[in-house]
């Protein structure tokens, strides 16, 4: 957090387009992700991430 | 006029596509009112109100519902046009058209390495996740999105906290970092003062009253409302506080919310009575003691009074003549609403930031007994139903229950307008108070939305009607020209929401109860 306060904000933007549009008129370095939910369901990706996990353990 | 409603199975959709799509439904000739929004609860209750029949409607968060009040027209061809409005591509502006969008957070890392900051406001199911594998990837988080369970809150910040990040949030609409404002946040000097809130308008009009002040903030770290809860134990407001502390910069800091838990305010309070710097606290409604001077901790009561506070430790000024100078009537405002209260009645807020909710209820309750609200000091007076003020009442429009698949009011505020126009209507009311936010990701003009809402309404003699601006010059808006549009229409305009709700309270007090 210490580098955030001293660097300042580059932000990625995952969400709403308007505060995106609104670091951009601060000039502030951003940039937007288009985000959409994922195509798989929340709960089994859940368990992918698990078993993820398991493997790099 | 018929009401119509339609639902889409498993379909998302942003809440401003749902926003720009209800709009350019309501354009057409035929319809007199258009509703998209995400089947939850408490959006099925409010349309409910509107009396669409929502009796073969189950509640699906992942379910879309279109309602439609429309005549003269077939309202399948409404439904449809709704569809072809939703699934069209975004037209995008030349300016998106040559900069690269991508997809993921792993495009977006590619090109964009040195990121330190993700803000998140996704649907709060998705949120987690997402806030998740930022932190997974070093980057520090601020989540925006609401309705994110309390053990992911509690998961994420202990995931960031050993990593030496921080997690804002969820629900954290405001933060400055070195100056910048992220999310919705004001155009304000830069200068020697951090805060760290727990409370989003908390913050912003601590921020905006030093501007007025003449003194500018460097850093003003959100946590979330939750976060000085016992469950969370404070782990963001703790971590930022310290954060301000060893920050070379920051000078005073100030520190806002509502109370936190015992154990969360004990360890606050011994950072700062611990630490080199000033620290002005403003935990609305906390048991204060007596300034501790000696260790250079101060109290206040009010978001205008810690602004006060602050600027005058940092302006090597009197702190007690600070606080004192608040106290004064301002008898020239107290005069116009004289000749402005038409009706007796019952007061009603209108407001779009929970801080300035809470904080009206606090001041009004000191003057008038009971305020009931959908969010309230006291649990004994919540509202049955949010959409039915009662009495005295206070109805916060950014609650949970308000923003589910719906933009936050600061933003839209189609929906607060037109309760407004109910609440103009109701002849037991006597007094509106309102608070309009500005700065950066706000509506570009809420002052014309308002007074839209006090044309729009069918009555002879207006309630007293009182607003705060809470903004600067600066802001995109410009809170002098909002002011004047506001005042214009007939509004009481007062420098600070603890001043419009006092002045609220005084005529709200001669009401018939």
């Amino acid at each position: 957090m210490k580098k955030l306060l001293k660097e300042g904000p580059k932000t990625v933007n995952i969400g709403l387009r308007g505060f995106y549009d609104a670091l951009k008129q601060q000039e502030s370095s951003a940039i937007h992700v288009e985000w959409r939910p994922p195509i798989v369901k929340t709960d089994l990706l859940k368990r992918l991430r698990k078993l993820r996990k398991g493997r790099e353990q | 006029m018929m009401k119509y409603t339609r639902v889409i199975r498993g379909k998302y959709y942003d809440s401003v596509t749902l926003m720009l799509a209800a709009k350019e439904l309501q354009n057409m000739s035929e319809v007199d009112d258009a509703s998209l929004s995400m089947t939850t609860d408490a959006n099925l209750r409010i349309l409910e109100a509107a009396d669409y029949d929502i009796s073969t409607i189950a509640p699906n968060p992942s379910d879309l519902v279109i309602a439609i009040d429309c005549t003269d027209i077939d309202p399948e061809k409404v439904f449809d046009k709704a569809i072809e409005i939703l699934e069209k591509p975004r037209v995008h502006s030349a300016e998106e058209e040559t900069e690269y969008t991508p997809r993921s957070l792993d495009g977006a890392l590619s090109v964009f390495a040195d990121a330190n900051l993700a803000l998140i406001s996704i649907a709060g199911q998705y949120a987690g996740d997402v806030a998740r594998d930022c932190l997974e990837r070093g980057l520090n988080v601020m989540l925006y999105s609401d309705n994110v369970p309390l053990e992911t809150e509690i998961e994420l910040k202990q995931m960031a906290s050993n990593k030496d990040l921080i997690v804002m949030g969820p629900d954290c609409g405001t933060a400055i970092i070195k100056g910048i404002g992220i999310g919705f946040a004001n155009a304000c000097p830069v200068g020697p003062v951090g805060i760290v809130a727990a409370a989003g308008t908390g913050l912003q009009e601590v921020h905006v009253q030093l501007a007025k002040l003449e003194i500018g903030v460097l850093h003003g770290l959100g946590t979330g409302g939750r976060d000085v809860r016992e469950s969370v134990g404070g782990i963001s407001f703790l971590s930022a506080m310290q954060a301000l502390i060893d920050d070379e910069e920051t000078q005073c800091l100030v520190l806002v919310g509502k109370p936190p838990s015992e154990n969360v305010l004990e360890a606050i309070i011994k950072n700062a009575t611990s630490c080199s710097k000033p620290v002005v606290t403003a935990f609305l409604g906390a048991a204060y003691d007596e300034d501790d001077e000696k260790n250079r901790v101060y109290y206040a009561g009010t978001l205008e009074e810690a602004a006060a506070i602050a600027a005058a430790v940092v302006k090597g000024e009197d702190v007690a003549a600070a606080k004192k100078s608040l106290k004064k009537i301002d008898h020239d405002l107290k005069n116009l609403c004289e000749t402005k209260a038409n009706r007796s009645g019952f007061l009603r807020g209108l407001f779009s930031g929970g801080t300035l909710a809470y904080e009206a209820q606090q001041i009004l309750s000191d003057k008038l007994g009971v305020i009931r609200s959908n969010a309230p000091l006291d649990s004994r007076y919540k509202l049955n139903n949010s959409l039915k003020p009662e009495g005295n009442c206070i109805i916060d429009y950014g609650e949970d229950e308000f923003t589910q698949g719906r933009l936050h009011p600061m933003m839209d505020l189609a929906f607060r307008r037109e309760r407004l126009v109910e609440q103009l209507e109701d002849k037991n009311v006597g007094v509106i108070l309102i608070d309009v936010v500005l700065g950066y990701g706000a509506h570009p003009d809420p002052a014309t939305e308002i007074v839209d809402a006090v044309e729009k309404a069918r009555v002879e003699d207006y309630p007293l009607m009182i607003a705060y601006v809470c903004g600067t010059d600066q802001d995109p808006q410009n809170a002098q020209e909002q002011t004047r549009i506001l005042e214009q229409a007939g509004f009481v305009v007062c420098r600070s929401n603890a001043q419009a709700a006092s002045l609220a309270g005084e005529f709200a007090s001669r009401s018939d109860r």
